[in-house]
């Protein structure tokens, strides 16, 4: 990567300009506070320090003893004048993986601590073996990435909970299509003891050549074994940050006309040379992480504030994975509010820089809303400089084109030039206000309930949801009038649809009823987590937009939920942003291995709704009813409904304890069978299920390329299909239709000793092959692959079990 | 043998007639009805079911046992028995837990059911024992009331074991909804019957031309004693 050089420009230009009037964009106080949280601020290092305090002597009352303490993870005064501080917990100075509590500090000094994330019972013997080094080539070994790595992996030592232990990774089979189990990426070591040694490795990869990814690996200190994958990279669809220099060049005022914004005015800068570049030095002052890897090259530039670059091409249109700052503009006017037309060579062009007048006019205006509506400082709430990059293309799959995503590591976005016209189905650029502002949500709730966005768990619909939401704020931030107050989010302005614009005229959601995509869901289920989470966001979408704008008691309405069919009045767009704001920032521990659930989600809001309205206050009902209407909780008075629920399919046994965390929800079954899978219904006396196979996380799920296969037979039992696989089923309430539950069933071989018949006598044959280096027969397996072990050995167990225990 | 039966129930029924020369038939009186099970062992020193000690009036505790002096390292079978018959089961506590699972087959200690040894086969390195490591012990009854079980060591490390003793166990428990009658006799048939051999080729991780040829398990007869309802 490499920026272009700026001539110098004279000293003298920086002062006349920092001497000009401020325009509406530019000069927007990016750390407005009300007076209450202005003097709060003053005594947040005291506060932090009791904080520090308070939970130390509640170790004991948190199951700790005397090597453990705890290190601030962030802190920041809200605009209650709360003091809200995130601590670490460390034993023997070494962070504890999952390890959190959250300590809020009210005005009048009383303490509130919140410690689900806190591990307790912390002992770890002796020293690794493996060095930071060992660490981290045994993580880029299991990455194995075909193109360069650009940005050195970041390895910290840890304490690990052997609990966390575990993931399940899948691949395509090549033959069926099928997602199936990847033998090679499968994490399912179990740690000696409860607690071990472990070096968390941070890696990135961003090249053309391997799919996007954000890996964090946890590996076991001692046996180098990888106990955990996550993957941190956020989208929009399906070294300690440098202090910032102080610049030569100068805030500036330019006038930008952008595809989605039409006519604005910008901050710039006016570099040395005399020249400007779209850079907004006004807002955000601690230098960017991934910026600050440029060096100074005298042209004034430093990586502060907001600035927006661009991905140069090559003659055939491809992205060459250069980027460069938009600058060299003498004029200080951008953009011709046409959408680029994507000829290579024309990126910082009039027409090329389109695009970029949108998004830095979305990237200000998204940071003033956090500033000025919720007293935040930036993303992670530290003023660290964001950047984005506009005009990417190409990559995995084409994956950079009709995509945005928000990067934790870099603190910056990259966003698609898209497809439209040439593919009907593609987007346009993705620089429209609402997509940049879903992006940059994901930089506050990554400082804050640092939700895990992966595949799987009911926390990446929370993850998307909340910036969806936040999106829809900003939107209605950004149409406030000059009488409007600055600190407030106008009643009108949402649209309820995120990327409408850059669709051509179609979102790619919904918010108001998310299931119009044919895709999301409108409310919870157990299963949801099998939705992607771009499509599992849709309840969370729909509660908050419920809560704004009201439920209807009328049927068939869109805001008519039948899980609280009398409807209820909304709070407004204001009140509800600022109840999940406090909720998702103040109120939600994520340990970081993705055990939030929807029902956490209602109970912190109900937490913030209290704290910002009193008990008993109409907001406070209306949050409950909101939640009650995506099938999460009750609403005071109401009767309890019937659930429907696959989340005792197991029971203690090795598969999901100890062999391969998150399958306590998924059964093995044989394939080809006739079977009964069991499911849960409660609260009703009629426990009748009607069976379809297949689920609503079919096409749009998480764990893709799960399958609809075998068949429901009269008597409600299933006949599976007759190969391995995942495979949906769901389960709908009898007494009530809009009850319902998908599991997930993985159909595995018995039939190890090829007799075509599947029983307990093909486990003897498992044996011959149990692990071996390579199996004597693909038959031995009951995943058919080339080895035998314990996994095999469980999962035929279970599938036994499963199907043909005596009742 | 289900049409056996049949056939054989046919012929008897023929006879009967015939000795009573029909105008007079001899009065009859219905067996009462059975309350329990009993189980009469088979004869033999080969593969054999043979009623356990622990056995009640309403519940036969079966023990397979093997030939003596024949050293197997595990054995299987499909035993059908009339849908008038159930299968019993034997409660397992999952250690570690607060759950538990009724399996059709109990673990009598004979085989080695764990890993052996506290190194990784194939790498060599340590590995942790684990109180919920899987094993090859599992049944179940399938489609047809057909019950499948099985008991096998894992590890090859592990010596084979002498089989004349009792090796698993397995239940049938008198169903008092079933409608049977004192005497009835309740015909048993095993469908499928392998044991593993001691010789199954020496222990390498590297998979050998040899271990290939010998890895098959061994078809086998049990011998089944008379189950009749009393």
């Amino acid at each position: 990567m490499r920026r272009s050089r700026a001539a110098q420009a004279a000293l003298l230009t920086f002062l006349l300009a920092g001497g000009s009037a401020a325009a509406p964009l530019v000069a927007q106080a990016a750390k407005a506070a009300n007076p209450l949280q202005a003097s709060a601020r003053a005594l947040e290092p005291h506060r932090v320090a009791l904080a520090k305090d308070h939970a130390m002597v509640l170790r004991s009352q948190f199951g700790l003893g005397e090597p453990d303490a705890f290190v601030t993870r962030l802190s920041f005064t809200n605009t209650q004048g709360q003091a809200i501080v995130r601590l670490d917990q460390t034993h023997q100075g070494f962070r504890v993986f999952g390890g959190q509590a959250l300590i809020h500090v009210l005005p009048d000094g009383t303490l509130r601590t919140l410690t689900q994330g806190v591990q307790p019972g912390v002992k770890v013997e002796g020293e690794p073996r493996l060095s930071k080094q060992g660490a981290v080539a045994i993580a880029l070994r299991h990455l194995a990435p075909q193109g360069p790595m650009t940005d050195a992996p970041k390895v910290e030592r840890v304490v690990f909970p052997a609990k966390f232990a575990g993931g399940l990774a899948f691949t395509q089979d090549p033959v069926t299509g099928k997602q199936v189990l990847d033998r090679k990426r499968l994490v399912h070591i179990q740690p000696e003891q409860p607690f071990v040694w472990a070096y968390e490795v941070r890696t990135r990869v961003h090249n053309r050549v391997d799919a996007p990814s954000e890996l964090t690996y946890l590996i076991d200190g001692r046996s180098g074994e990888i106990l955990r994958v996550d993957n941190a990279l956020h989208t929009a669809r399906a070294s300690a940050p440098a202090q910032a220099k102080a610049p030569f060049a100068a805030p500036a005022t330019g006038n930008g006309l952008g595809f989605y914004r039409g006519a604005v005015t910008l901050a710039t800068t006016e570099m040395n040379d005399g020249t400007f570049s779209l850079w907004d030095n006004t807002r955000g002052t601690v230098g960017n992480p991934q910026l600050s890897g440029f060096g100074d090259d005298g042209s004034g530039w430093a990586p502060t504030g907001l600035q927006v670059w661009y991905a140069s091409h090559d003659a055939s249109g491809q992205m060459d994975w250069n980027m460069w700052l938009f600058q060299g503009n003498a004029a200080n006017s951008w953009g011709d509010g046409q959408v680029w037309n994507r000829v290579p060579g024309t990126e910082n062009s009039a027409n090329g820089q389109t695009a970029a007048v949108d998004a830095l006019a979305a990237m200000t205006t998204t940071w003033d809303f956090y500033a000025n509506v919720f007293g935040r400082n930036g993303m992670d709430g530290n003023d660290t400089a964001v950047f984005a990059q506009v005009h990417m293309n190409g990559g995995y799959m084409e994956w950079y084109t009709d995509n945005a995503s928000w990067s934790s590591w870099a603190q910056g976005m990259s966003l698609g030039q898209g497809s439209y016209p040439g593919n009907p189905k593609g987007l346009l650029e993705l620089t429209d206000l609402d997509i940049i502002a879903h992006e940059m949500a994901h930089g506050v709730t990554d400082a804050t309930a640092r939700f895990v966005n992966a595949a799987g768990l009911e926390e990446a619909g929370m993850a998307e949801g909340t910036s969806d939401i936040l999106a829809q704020g900003v939107r209605a931030y950004a149409t406030r009038g000059a009488g409007d107050p600055g600190n407030a989010i106008p009643a009108t302005g949402a649209d309820w649809k995120i990327g409408e614009n850059a669709g051509h005229g179609t979102p790619i959601r919904w918010m108001d009823k998310p299931s119009r995509d044919g895709r999301s869901a409108d409310a919870w289920y157990d299963g949801l987590r099998y939705l992607d989470g771009h499509f599992s966001c849709g309840p969370l979408n729909r509660m908050f937009y419920l809560l704004s704008e009201g439920a209807s008691a009328t049927q068939g309405a869109t805001n008519h939920s039948p899980y609280y069919p009398a409807g209820f009045t909304g709070i407004g767009l204001d009140a509800a942003s600022r109840i999940w704001f406090k909720a998702v920032t103040e109120n939600i521990v994520s340990d970081g291995t993705g055990s939030l659930t929807f029902e956490t989600a209602r109970e912190a809001a109900l937490l913030a709704a209290t704290d910002l309205y009193g008990a008993g206050h109409a907001n406070v009902l209306a949050v409950e009813k909101a939640f009650s209407a995506i099938n999460v909780g009750l609403a005071n008075g109401q009767a309890p409904r019937a659930q429907v629920a696959f989340k005792d399919w197991r029971e203690g046994d090795y598969v999901e304890i100890s062999h391969f965390s998150g399958w306590s929800n998924k059964e093995f079954f044989p394939q080809g069978e006739t079977v009964r899978p069991r499911v849960k219904v409660e609260n009703t006396a009629n426990t009748q299920v009607a069976w379809t196979i297949g689920g609503p996380s079919m096409y749009n799920g998480a764990e893709s390329m799960v399958g609809k296969g075998g068949r429901i037979n009269a008597d409600g039992s299933w006949t599976t299909p007759m190969e391995k696989g995942w495979w949906a089923i769901t389960a709908t309430s009898q007494a009530d239709a809009t009850q319902f539950a998908e599991g997930r069933a993985f159909t595995i071989n018995l039939d190890a000793d090829q007799d075509l018949e599947q029983d307990a006598v093909d486990m003897g044959t498992l044996a011959f092959s149990w692990y071996l280096s390579n199996g004597l027969s693909l038959a031995h397996s009951v995943f058919n692959a080339p080895w035998v072990d314990d996994g095999d050995v469980g999962a035929f167990v279970d599938a036994v079990k499963n199907s043909w225990l005596p009742k | 043998m289900r049409t056996l039966g049949c056939l054989i129930s046919g012929l008897m029924l023929s006879l009967a007639l015939a000795c009573g020369g029909g105008s007079n038939p001899a009065k009859t009186q219905a067996a009462p009805a059975a309350t329990g099970l009993a189980y009469t062992d088979p004869s033999g020193t080969g593969w054999r079911l043979v009623k356990d000690a622990s056995s009640t009036p309403t519940r036969v505790v079966l023990n397979l046992v093997g030939p003596t002096g024949l050293m197997t390292r595990g054995a299987g079978f499909n035993l059908l028995a009339p849908a008038s018959v159930k299968y019993g089961t034997f409660h397992v506590d999952i250690p570690g837990t607060t759950h538990s699972t009724d399996f059709p087959i109990a673990d009598t200690g004979v085989y080695q059911l764990l890993n052996t040894d506290p190194r990784d086969p194939w790498t060599g390195d340590p590995i942790p024992t684990h109180p919920l490591e899987p094993t090859l012990l599992a049944g179940g009854v399938k489609a047809g009331h057909i019950l499948t079980v099985g008991i096998f060591q894992k590890d090859r490390r592990a010596t084979a074991k002498d089989s004349g003793v009792a090796l698993a166990r397995i239940a049938l428990e008198f169903d008092a909804a079933a409608g049977l009658r004192a005497g009835d006799i309740l015909p048993l048939t095993v469908l499928k019957a392998r044991h593993q051999a001691e010789d199954i080729g020496p222990f390498s991780v590297s998979p050998t031309v040899a271990m290939a040829e010998k890895a098959h398990l061994v078809d086998m007869t049990i011998a089944l004693g008379v189950l009749r309802a009393n």
